[in-house]
């Protein structure tokens, strides 16, 4: 057995785990706020993406300018999108507001598209490409770069629900009639939830954007990001930056037994198996809250 | 004459009309005055309108797909009959609605913390809560517990603690007694006495358990059928031989009353 390799592709794998977890986090906020896992991630992710490509390709902005400018856009967009299509489902039930989201995945990737095309186009952030040697553990400075910023947002938003605008969106969480009752507005929890997940998804589109190119692709990190979003509990930010590195950990280690085996692919099969298995074993996840029941 | 009647309203609510999915008439020309400082009830089974009733003047029926078809609401003066429940609440109205549904994955203090109005300053929000672990020290002793795991009496605190929150001028509750044991119940309305006595706070109270509310209302009002059908002093209600019979229970309760209790009960519809 050879240990240097091993803890080479579990460190990683917690890091590629850790831009999964990045990329969920958006899923995890609006779960929390609406309870409903939002299929339109991907896409929002790949836009944030092309939003940060438009400012500094096309207007010719640098990118430190570029990106929280994006974000800025992405924050306006999340909230038009409650305020356009979500608002009109209120009190429907929770598969029709699912069914949107998927139209709305599908509506964004039909947009970008028509307006940059399919061809595959670089981010360039400038992160060198030059093997970082840990010892003797080769690591990717780019994924490195990427997990640092799931960090930082996860300390963000565990400090942001302290905060009395984050109490109100986790009250909101809890039980809509009652936050109507004491005067919270809903409507405008849920769309700040998808303000921010849309600006988290600017973070995941221009990591990954850098590491995989941006086109249509990027949004189907939809199905990694799900798998965490489950394994981690959907509710919970803590339970999917655990989640992320669980299964980057298991994914990259894995593979490694398994493709000698199959001739390749089982990074696939794996995530797929977390899935299933979660939903099967502990459908509430890691970190999932439970309904109280009191005896 | 009229208009200084008006003024001592600080609720007045005029054959108001509910419809839920826009064919259940869930309350048929309800008019319920609530005078400023007062604590009024409305009594009456279940499903007779009341909650209905608080929830046409919180703005909640929009929430289950009900809206106010005819007559109208006024708080202090101004008409709210079409007004946002989250406008209502700034302008003091707070519902504490069945079931305490207080937010479980808080704890007690950001149940309150979430009830703060826009704008509130977090001297303001800490003086009120101090005021209301003042009246509820039960609920000071467990702030940072999960509120979920509360009992169902500390629930019920919490509840109304969450609406003082919203420094309401006229607060609604519905069925605070449901589920509860009767010392519960005691030590709760006295709690609510004593802020309507300190404050001049208003309060509506739907109630079941009319034994337990004409103790501490000043007046009361029967509800049958979506109808008001009585309408008295606390007094002049308790010695209702109706109210005392079908409301307040007591009484020999032989085949002979039976009968006699299906009879009294068609009038009053």
């Amino acid at each position: 057995m050879d240990w240097v390799f091993l803890s080479e592709l579990a460190i990683n794998g917690a890091l590629t785990g850790l831009l999964y977890s990045l990329f969920a986090i958006g899923l995890v906020l609006i779960y929390k706020a609406s309870s409903v896992p939002n299929l339109a991630q991907g896409g929002l992710t790949m836009v944030g993406a092309y939003v940060v490509l438009a400012l500094a390709r096309d207007v010719g902005l640098p990118l430190w300018l570029a990106i929280p400018l994006a974000a800025v856009v992405m924050f306006g967009l999340g909230f038009g999108i409650e305020r356009v299509a979500l608002r009109r489902l209120a009190g429907r039930p929770v598969v029709m507001i699912l069914m949107l989201t998927l139209g709305l995945d599908i509506f964004l990737r039909g947009t970008t598209l028509a307006i940059w095309g399919g061809t595959s186009r670089s981010m360039e952030l400038g992160v060198s490409y030059d093997p970082l040697f840990l010892g003797d553990i080769f690591i990717s400075r780019i994924h490195l770069v990427g997990a640092g910023v799931a960090l930082a947002l996860f300390v963000g938003f565990m400090l942001f629900f302290q905060t009395r605008t984050g109490i109100k969106l986790r009250a909101i969480a809890d039980d809509y009639m009652a936050s109507w009752s004491v005067g919270i507005s809903v409507e405008r929890g849920v769309g700040l939830s998808w303000a921010l997940a849309s600006v988290v998804a600017v973070a995941a589109g221009v990591i990954w954007g850098e590491i995989q190119g941006v086109d249509q692709a990027l949004s189907l990190l939809l199905l990694k990001g799900l798998t965490v979003a489950v394994l981690g509990g959907l509710d919970s930010i803590l339970g999917a930056v655990i989640a992320g590195i669980i299964l980057g950990v298991v994914e990259n280690v894995g593979a490694d037994f398994l493709d000698p085996l199959v001739g390749g692919g089982s990074r696939e099969l794996i995530v797929a198996a977390v899935l299933i298995l979660t939903v099967m074993i502990r459908p509430h996840g890691l970190f999932g809250r439970h309904d109280i029941e009191r005896v | 004459m009229q208009e200084k009647v008006e003024a001592q309203n600080i609720l007045s609510m005029n054959s108001v009309e509910v419809l839920y999915d826009n064919v259940m008439l869930a309350i048929k020309g309800v008019s319920v005055q609530v005078p400023k400082g007062e604590m009024i009830a409305l009594l009456g089974s279940n499903g007779a309108g009341k909650s209905t009733t608080l929830k046409a003047i919180s703005g909640l029926l929009k929430a289950e797909r009900g809206r106010i078809s005819r007559g109208e609401i006024t708080f202090q003066g101004t008409d709210i009959t079409e007004a946002l429940a989250q406008k209502r609440v700034e302008m003091g109205i707070c519902h504490v609605i069945e079931g305490r549904r207080v937010f479980e994955h808080l704890t007690p203090d950001e149940n309150l913390t979430a009830a703060a109005p826009r704008g509130m300053s977090r001297s303001t929000l800490n003086a009120e809560k101090d005021k209301i672990y003042a009246y509820f020290p039960r609920l000071a002793e467990r702030k940072n517990s999960q509120a979920g795991y509360l009992s169902g009496g500390e629930q019920q605190m919490l509840a109304i603690g969450r609406a003082l929150v919203t420094q309401p001028k006229l607060l609604m509750l519905d069925e605070p007694s449901l589920g509860l044991a009767p010392f519960l119940v005691e030590e709760i309305f006295g709690i609510l006495q004593k802020i309507n006595n300190d404050e001049g706070l208003s309060v509506l109270l739907v109630e079941q358990n009319a034994l337990a509310a004409l103790e501490i209302v000043s007046q009361g009002y029967l509800i049958e059928n979506g109808r008001v059908v009585m309408h008295g002093t606390a007094e002049a209600l308790k010695s209702n031989s109706d109210i005392q019979e079908f409301y307040l229970g007591g009484g020999e309760t032989d085949f002979h009353n039976v009968k006699h209790y299906s009879r009294r009960k068609r009038w009053l519809s």
